[in-house]
């Protein structure tokens, strides 16, 4: 049977069969389409137990939904009204997973500017809560690791290792991490700027500050480039806060 | 010195009768029911908003302030009939045939609980697992356990269907008003359920969650945040039974995900409305008072900045019968209506 007014109808509501038999009768050819109704049947409550129990995710019954967070948010103003924060904690906490499915594309785009945190009026951690929410999704195996979350271990791992980020290494080292072809020195094992394979875009997004930069805030660059700044005592203290961070399951 | 007239035993009423008696004016309370205490006695209810007290807690104390005094006379099974006279000489006629000359008449007639049967589509008195509010508590405080009337089991899903008879012009003109304690009560029921059985999920219905002032924290964020009840928008529109399962279906557009839902529950629970009392109405005719045009409820004098004073010189009101109000609020204007009236009859107070 032909839909005359398929626009109405999103495509994945549309269930076409080769052959149907309902209650015994062939009803191929004309009547073997159906269209989904639109009706929620259920809510998956287990869901939003589990992002509860999730470390990060311990704040989610918190929300109100006042969209503080949202309103605030750059990826939904900026970017994609699909990204939605507020409405993200909403689906993952009555466990609406096919609505939580259909946003997977865009769930992992936050930016991490904690606009989100700082401004909600209920103490949500937010960009924390949502991480969890793609925990759990993971986990279920309805989203795939994002690719933000690799940069994310990485960036934690520079943390760790020197209590702050040197901002050339981090960005190169993560270039290597792409697998672009970097020119190391020989001595510290450090890639070079811009001298091994550079992907064209960074080029251009480095090059054009870099120009009306001043040359005392260069050669600082360079200098934290050679010798990595490192937080005072920060050797020991890294010992304690992986190991916090290991009893809390936060680390990957 | 006159005398007062105090019509209607509930929280308002026992509180007005109370302060007159203290303050030596000679009071008669008349309340149309067996027993003093109005609804929250009536009822049995549970645990009271907004200080989380037992009735007896709160109520208790003041049914036996009224019942040990003796500027006190308590008429139950009683109802105000007629009422002559002019303001300070009143001449009211009773149910049982006795006649007061009385200084001034303070009027606590309360309301009463909406009827759900006349919401046909929430299936009350047609499915046994959709119960009141009022039925809930009665679960609480006298049978002291929570169960799908159906079957005797525990439900693993409540469900709360706020706004039962309120803000709906669909029942006509007197039904557009706000209950105003529907939503903290349900945060209260639905801690409650949380606390003693964390098994069972609730989930609370709503258009929008009208806990104002300082009930804001204690029935809404602490329901949500430290006893996980669920918030979810939209109105139940209907409900249903499936066979199938035995379990209800609640169906209603979920306004924030934009989709209509049908989901199942194993008991739900009506947040019922508030309506004035038919004493509310009769007395209102007797005595005279202006009421709202739409809701019915009595309305006080604009001459006057007190909200106790009504149109009648001598007459005041108090309590639920001026609308929605919870109990300690209306404990608070009977003992104010208790003042006006004992300072209209010129009392002079020994301390």
């Amino acid at each position: 049977m032909a839909i005359h007014e398929r626009s109405l109808v999103e495509p994945e509501r549309i269930l076409r069969k080769e052959r149907l038999v309902v209650d015994g009768v062939d009803v191929s050819g004309d009547w073997n389409l159906i269209i989904m109704p639109r009706v929620i049947n259920d809510y998956d409550v287990d869901f939003g137990k589990d992002v509860l129990s999730q470390p990060e995710g311990k704040t989610i019954n918190q929300c109100y939904q006042c969209s503080y967070c949202t309103a605030s948010c750059p990826v939904h103003n900026y970017w994609d009204e699909r990204y939605n924060p507020r409405h993200f904690i909403y689906l993952a906490r009555l466990g609406m997973i096919d609505e939580l499915q259909k946003r997977a594309d865009v769930m992992w785009r936050c930016v991490s500017c904690h606009k989100c945190t700082h401004r909600c009026p209920k103490g949500v951690l937010v960009e924390e809560v949502l991480k969890a929410i793609l925990k759990v999704m993971a986990k279920r195996g309805i989203i795939e690791e994002y690719p933000s979350k690799k940069f994310d271990k990485f960036f934690t791992e520079s943390v760790l290792e020197y209590g702050r980020i040197e901002d050339g290494e981090l960005l190169f080292g993560w270039i290597e991490k792409q697998g672009y072809n970097v020119v190391k020195d020989p001595i510290l094992k450090k890639p070079i700027p811009f001298v091994g394979e550079t992907p064209e875009w960074l080029k251009d997004l480095v090059m054009k500050p870099i120009k009306s930069m001043n040359i005392g805030f260069l050669v600082l660059n360079a200098k934290h480039m050679l010798f990595h700044p490192k937080t005072k005592n920060w050797s020991k203290f890294k010992q304690v806060l992986r190991k916090v961070m290991q009893e809390e399951g936060a680390l990957h | 010195m006159k005398s007062v007239l105090v019509v209607g035993g509930g929280p308002a009423g026992i509180a007005a009768a109370r302060a007159l008696g203290r303050l030596g004016v000679s009071t008669v309370l008349v309340e149309k029911d067996g027993q003093l205490g109005g609804n929250p006695i009536k009822n049995n209810y549970h645990t009271l908003i907004p200080r989380k007290l037992k009735p007896s807690q709160v109520i208790g104390p003041y049914i036996k302030d009224v019942e040990q005094n003796p500027n006190v006379k308590v008429l139950l099974n009683t109802e105000l009939t007629a009422c002559e006279g002019e303001p300070g000489d009143f001449k009211v006629t009773l149910s049982n045939g006795e006649k007061y000359n009385v200084g001034a008449i303070v009027v606590a007639t309360g309301f009463e609980h909406f009827d759900p049967r006349r919401k046909g589509e929430l299936g009350y008195g047609l499915y046994p697992d959709v119960i009141t509010n009022l039925e809930l508590e009665r679960m609480f405080s006298v049978e002291g356990k929570l169960y799908r009337p159906s079957n005797g089991q525990l439900p693993k899903r409540v469900a709360f269907v706020f706004c039962v008879g309120s803000r709906d012009r669909q029942l006509g003109v007197t039904n557009v008003h706000c209950c105003r304690y529907g939503c903290a009560l349900s945060g209260l029921q639905g801690s409650e359920i949380r606390e003693h059985y964390p098994d069972v999920d609730v989930f609370c219905y709503y258009m929008d969650v009208r806990t104002y002032g300082t009930w804001e924290y204690p029935f809404y964020w602490a329901p949500q945040e430290q006893y996980g009840v669920r918030y979810v928008r939209g109105r139940i529109a209907e409900i249903t039974y499936s066979p199938a399962d035995g379990r209800l279906r609640v169906k209603h557009e979920d306004t924030i995900v934009q989709r209509p839902a049908e989901v199942p529950m194993d008991l739900v629970v009506l947040v019922l409305g508030m309506e004035p009392s038919p004493g509310t109405k009769k007395v209102a005719k007797i005595l005279g008072l202006a009421q709202d045009p739409d809701s019915q409820f009595l309305v006080p004098s604009d001459e006057s900045g007190s909200n106790i004073v009504s149109n009648k010189p001598g007459i005041f009101i108090a309590g639920a019968c001026k609308g929605p109000i919870d109990i300690e609020s209306s404990f608070s204007e009977g003992e104010a209506a208790a003042a006006e009236a004992a300072a209209f009859l010129g009392a002079k107070v020994t301390v």
